[in-house]
Formats: C-alpha cells, sequence, structure tokens
C-alpha cells in the first residue's frame, strides 16, 4: 500500500504528468462549451451526425489525450538518464534499489496508474456531461449510468495500454508519437478500417463501441464484447510488458 | 566551416535520427498505400491524397528537430563539450540550423516523393519538402528552449494535432496563421509556417546566448 | 620584441574578482586568483565552495556578473581555436549515451579542424583504445572520466583545467592521472585542477588556491600555504575556522 503511495506521489511530482491531468480533465468541457451553440443549432436542424444520447459522452474522447501522457510518463520517466557522470545510470536504478521485487513495483506502479487515471476520468465525466446537460438542457436525453461508467473504464483501460506499450519501447517519444497522431481529428486506425473489417476490433476503434451507441463505422460491436476486446488487448501488452521489464537489464 | 562539419558528423552519428527517418518513410509509404487502396475501393477517406500521410508523418520531422536538438542536454552532458569545442554561440547556432536543414532536405525530399508519387500528383514535391524541412527546424528550435526531448515533442504535437485542427474547424479565418496549415494547402500555409518557424529560431537563439551551459 | 612581460601572460590564468550570482544567491565573491605555466595549480575547496562555477566562467559556460577570466590574456570565447589552446575535464564524458567514443571524439575533432587521427592518438593515451567502438553510454564511471580527459587532450592543448580530475577513478587510474598531470606541468603547460581531496591535491599541487563559500582565502605555494601545519588538511581547517569568525 505505500509502495502505490509512494508511485503515486513520484507521478505527481512529475511536470509532464501535470499537463497530461490538467489537459485530460479540463479539454472536454471546455469544447462542449466552446462548440454548444453550433450543436445547439445542428439538433434543432435534425442535422447532427450520430447519436444524440451520445453527445456529451464523444466529447470525452478528446480528454483522452490525458490517460495518453498518464501512461507513457509513469514509464518513460524511469528512463532518464540521472546523471551526467554516469549516463548508464537511470532513475531505474535507484527505484529498483529502493523497491527489487520487480513484479511488485510494477503492481504498484500500475495500481498508481488506475487511480489516478480513474480520478481524472470520474472528474472529466462528470464536468463534461454536467455541462453539456447545462447548456443543451431538454434537448439530450438523461444519461444511462452503466454508458459513463463504460466510459470511465474506457480512459482506465488506454491508459493502461499506453502504459503497456511504453514499457515495452522503453523510451516516451514513440509511444507519445503514435497515440497522439492516430487520436487525432482522423485517425490512422479509422483509415484501416476502410480498408479491411479486421481494424475494427483495434483498440482506439472497438474501444469507444463500449459506451457510444450511434457510429459512423459500418461495424456495430455490442458493449461488452467492445469492453472485452479492449481488455484482452491490454491485458496482452500488460503481461508482454511486464515480462520484458522482468528479464531485460535495468 | 568547422562548426558545420562537427554538426553533421553529430548528426550523422546519431541512431535514434536514422531510426525516426526510416520510421517516417515507412509510415508515409503506408498511409499513401491505405489511401490508395481505400480510394480504388470508392471508399475515398480524404479529399488529397497527395499530402494527406504527410498530415502524420510531419510528426517524424518534429521528432527529429527535437531529438537532434534534446541531445546536447541528455544524460552525458553533451552541451558543455560543444561550447568548450565551440565557444561563439551565434555562429554555433546558425551552423546546427544549416546543417539540421540540409540533412531534412532529402528526407523531407523522399518523403514528399513517396506521398506524392502515389497519388500521382508530382508537382506537390517541393513544397511538401520545404515545408517538412521547416517542420524539422520548428521541431529543433522547441527542443532548445524546453532542453527536453518529450515536453518540446508533447507541446508541439499539442499545436499541430490537438489546437490546430479544432481552432480551424471552429474559427476557419484562423488557417493562414497557423504553422501547420501549410501541410494542408502548401500556398496559403507556407508564409505562416516560415513566420512560426522564424520566430521559434530566433527564440531559441537569443535563449541559447544568454542562458548559462 | 617579446620580453618578459610577454612571457608571463603566455599559457598564464588570470582570474580578476569575479562575482557571481546564481538566483538568488551570491556565489563567488570578488575570486581573484592565477595559474602559471609549467606549474600544477590545485584549487582547493570543500563542495559548494564555488570552485565549479569559478571554473565554468573560465571556460565561457556560464556569464559573471562581473569580473574577469582570462587564458593568455584573452577570454575563453575569444580564442580562436579553443581546443588547441584549453582542455578542460568536467563532470561526465560530455559525450552523449548513444554515440561511440570514437564517434565522439571525431566531431569534436572536426569542430576545431583537427585531424581525425587524433581521436585514435588520444585513445592509446587514456587506455581506451579496445573500448573506442563501444557506446558513450555503457561506459563506467572510470572510463567516462577517461573518454572526458581524452576529449581534452585532443588540440594538445598548452593549459588543462580540470574539475575534480580524480572523482571516480581506482587507485591504479589515481596515479596515472597525477603522474600525467605532473608530467604536463613539467613540459611547460599550466595545470589548474579543483579538488576537495586535500591529501591528494597536497601529492600533486605546486601551488594552492584555497576557496571556500565563494571565496578565496589563500593562494601561494603549497609548502607557503601548509605553513606550519602538519598537512595541507590541517591548515585549511584552521584557516576556515578563522574565516568563520575567530579572534579578529
Amino acid at each position: 500500500m505505500t509502495q502505490v503511495r509512494a508511485e503515486i506521489r513520484k507521478l505527481l511530482g512529475l511536470p509532464t504528468a501535470w499537463a497530461g491531468l490538467i489537459l485530460g480533465t479540463l479539454l472536454s468541457p471546455i469544447i462542449v462549451a466552446i462548440n454548444a451553440p453550433a450543436v445547439r443549432r445542428m439538433i434543432a436542424d435534425g442535422a447532427l451526425l450520430g447519436d444524440v444520447a451520445d453527445l456529451g459522452l464523444q466529447n470525452l474522447g478528446i480528454g483522452l489525450i490525458g490517460p495518453i501522457i498518464l501512461g507513457v510518463v509513469v514509464v518513460s520517466s524511469e528512463y532518464t538518464s540521472t546523471g551526467d557522470d554516469a549516463p548508464r545510470a537511470r532513475q531505474l536504478t535507484a527505484t529498483l534499489t529502493a523497491m527489487p521485487h520487480r513484479m511488485r513495483l510494477l503492481a504498484a506502479k500500475t495500481a498508481a496508474l488506475v487511480t489516478v487515471v480513474f480520478v481524472q476520468a470520474t472528474i472529466a465525466a462528470a464536468a463534461t456531461l454536467g455541462l453539456t446537460h447545462a447548456l443543451l438542457g431538454d434537448l439530450v436525453p438523461a444519461w444511462h449510468p452503466g454508458r459513463i461508467a463504460a466510459a470511465v473504464l474506457y480512459w482506465v483501460l488506454l491508459a493502461l495500454f499506453s502504459y503497456s506499450i511504453t514499457l515495452i519501447a522503453r523510451n516516451g517519444i514513440v509511444p507519445l508519437t503514435l497515440q497522439i497522431i492516430n487520436s487525432t481529428v482522423v485517425s490512422v486506425s479509422y483509415l484501416l478500417t476502410k480498408l479491411t473489417d479486421l481494424a475494427n476490433y483495434l483498440p482506439d476503434i472497438v474501444g469507444p463501441q463500449m459506451f457510444l451507441s450511434g457510429s459512423q463505422l459500418e461495424v456495430h460491436i455490442h458493449p461488452v464484447v467492445a469492453g472485452l476486446t479492449m481488455s484482452a488487448w491490454v491485458a496482452a501488452l500488460l503481461a508482454i510488458g511486464a515480462y520484458l521489464f522482468q528479464r531485460r537489464d535495468a | 566551416m568547422n562548426a558545420a562539419r562537427a554538426e553533421l558528423r553529430k548528426l550523422l552519428t546519431l541512431p535514434s535520427l536514422r531510426r525516426t527517418v526510416l520510421l517516417t518513410w515507412g509510415a508515409t509509404g503506408l498511409l499513401a498505400y491505405g489511401y490508395a487502396s481505400a480510394a480504388a475501393r470508392g471508399q475515398a477517406v480524404t479529399d488529397d491524397a497527395a499530402l494527406a500521410p504527410l498530415l502524420y508523418t510531419q510528426a517524424g520531422f518534429l521528432v527529429l528537430g527535437a531529438l537532434a536538438a534534446a541531445s546536447e542536454y541528455q544524460g552525458g552532458g553533451q552541451i558543455r563539450a560543444t561550447l568548450l569545442a565551440m565557444p561563439r554561440r551565434l555562429p554555433l547556432q546558425a551552423a546546427r540550423m544549416l546543417t539540421l536543414a540540409g540533412v531534412a532536405l532529402p528526407a523531407a525530399a523522399v518523403t514528399a516523393a513517396i506521398s506524392a508519387l502515389v497519388a500521382g500528383e508530382p508537382a506537390r514535391i517541393p513544397a511538401a519538402t520545404a515545408y517538412l524541412t521547416l517542420t524539422t527546424l520548428l521541431g529543433s528550435a522547441v527542443a532548445v528552449l524546453a532542453r527536453r526531448a518529450v515536453p518540446a515533442v508533447l507541446s508541439l504535437f499539442l499545436l499541430h494535432f490537438v489546437a490546430g485542427p479544432l481552432l480551424r474547424s471552429r474559427f476557419p479565418g484562423v488557417a493562414a496563421l497557423l504553422p501547420d496549415t501549410a501541410a494542408l494547402d502548401p500556398s496559403t500555409g507556407l508564409p505562416a509556417t516560415i513566420a512560426w518557424v522564424a520566430a521559434a529560431v530566433a527564440a531559441a537563439t537569443a535563449a541559447f546566448h544568454h542562458r548559462d551551459a | 620584441m617579446p620580453g618578459p612581460a610577454h612571457r608571463l601572460t603566455t599559457r598564464m590564468i588570470t582570474i580578476d574578482r569575479l562575482n557571481k550570482i546564481k538566483g538568488k544567491a551570491r556565489i563567488l565573491y570578488d575570486v581573484s586568483f592565477a595559474a602559471r605555466p609549467g606549474r600544477v595549480t590545485g584549487f582547493l575547496g570543500p563542495n559548494g565552495a564555488g570552485k565549479t562555477s569559478t571554473l565554468r566562467i573560465l571556460l565561457g559556460l556560464d556569464r559573471p556578473q562581473s569580473g574577469t577570466a582570462l587564458i593568455d590574456g584573452q577570454p575563453y570565447q575569444s580564442l580562436r581555436r579553443p581546443l588547441a589552446t584549453v582542455g578542460a575535464l568536467l563532470d561526465g564524458s560530455g559525450a552523449h549515451r548513444a554515440r561511440t567514443a570514437r564517434a565522439h571524439l571525431r566531431w569534436v575533432a572536426a569542430s576545431n579542424g583537427l585531424p581525425d587521427s587524433r581521436a585514435d592518438e588520444v585513445l592509446e593515451i587514456v587506455g581506451l583504445t579496445g573500448d573506442a567502438k563501444k557506446r558513450a553510454g555503457r561506459y563506467s564511471l572510470g572510463m567516462s572520466r577517461r573518454l572526458g580527459l581524452a576529449t581534452a587532450l585532443l588540440g594538445d592543448p598548452r593549459v588543462l583545467v580540470l574539475d575534480e580530475p580524480v572523482n571516480g577513478l581506482d587507485p591504479a587510474g589515481i596515479r596515472w592521472m597525477r603522474e600525467f598531470l605532473r608530467k604536463s606541468a613539467a613540459e611547460g603547460r599550466t595545470v589548474l585542477l579543483s579538488s576537495h581531496l586535500m591529501g591528494e591535491l597536497a601529492e600533486i599541487a605546486d601551488d594552492v588556491v584555497v576557496i571556500d563559500k565563494g571565496r578565496v582565502l589563500v593562494q601561494g605555494e603549497l609548502a607557503e600555504v601548509t605553513g606550519d601545519h602538519r598537512t595541507l588538511e590541517d591548515a585549511f581547517f584552521a584557516l576556515t575556522a578563522t574565516e568563520t569568525g575567530g579572534s579578529w
């Protein structure tokens, strides 16, 4: 338990982590506020793409940059070189000296990440959905608690996904690059769905299906199936990451 | 000029730069193929297949510039060795920028060629090459200011991939003022890109000149 | 016609009333001293005394609020080919961890117009020839210091400035460094090294400059500074005790 708290404190001591926290929490509500007038008009004209019920939840997507950054930073900070005198020593060396049992360290880090992202997701969801309701009133149907829970779960799973690939890559730039450019306005995964139906099971395509009902994709996947697929991705990558972490030199 | 020779050797012997260029070429090729296949199936995803892949792979050039500049500050303290060997900072900075542009240019040309030729529009190559090269310098300038690669890359990505598209969709008039518009439409965007890069390079040079090593 | 005055400033390091403020703290107070050619000058003081700060200003890495630090009568930044005049060893090797030692030395050589063969020559001098193709990130602490020294020697400089040079070396390395520095001074070079290891400094130095809390307390030949005390260390503690409010 103290190890988890230590890892949380470590995470909250990193400036880049705060960037992820602030962006993840604030971006979605801000977008809702900015887009509200235009959206109101679109609903009135009946020109809205997709399901009205999806509105607030869809905007949560832009805040995903938060868990992506947090997942990367939890690991990448261990692999920065600590001093000029001995470039071989990384932060990880000091960490493992304090906590030599690697799997326990990994478990503590994972728990810390899940805790922080869960709190962030809940706050972001509350803010986004609350604001959506406040600004759009009864144009939007009442929220389904199951869907909100699924959205929060997706945030946590995505953070774990980001975390596992950073564990495997051992540096922050590659996972950060791949994920950010993929999660912008049009994604590479989306492009792939045009080429093959299998691409619908990629994590960033299948994940939102956990809580969004209307979708512009051609293949619709049941939320529970989506959740299981996403979890399977994360489990597989975490296992690989953990195995490598155990075996490799620090 | 000696400084340029030294900086060139530095760039050519940093493995992460080579890897970045190769990954970028690979990704561009895959994306270009993807867009072409989608179009061939009648499911065109974009109306500008010649430049669409570059919207993503420009990230590779931001990373290239950032890694090149940040390498001076990563463990080992190379910036000290650099300043001891070449203590006059303004000529050093000029040499660094020129050498980086010189290395980025062929890489950018190949990238632009892959993207444009697959879509059958070779005329787009020069402007795209210019844009990608400038983007590399932008990445480098921000990394000199930040002295670390990850924050530099993160802020540039936020600008290019999050803030940029959002601002453009909400306030279309802003498009001509953002640095990454040139990726969409070089004729309107390049002046903005040049201005941003010039400003960033000036800021980086001033900071570099004045601060302690 | 060059006379004694000219010979005096050649290869001499002259530090004159350096003042440096970092953030809110004053870390150097009117620091002045000189290091002469043909002698090893030891810059002695505890950690945080201002040794590294002084050397960094001397080497053009940091700017002082006032005062001058000159080599050959010129500031470091004015030297035409700095590495041919001054070789500096600071902490770390200065090499990026992903680069091989040889690649590192080759770019440094290119920066000052030095031939590539110098890279292999200096590797030989410090005994790293076998590890030349290894990435600098794989070097141990001792190897990193030797690579740093190799870099400093690329231009066969007349002046050597070293910050805690024996830090991280094993006994054989420390002895090697001691003999190397004494030999360099005997060849007419100016050798300035900083250290907080007083016993070690007493073995190497001809002249000693003692600094504490940003102020130079005393400078002179080793025997003078040691005075009636048994060792340099005793002399140092006596000096600093007086400094912090003795019977004056």
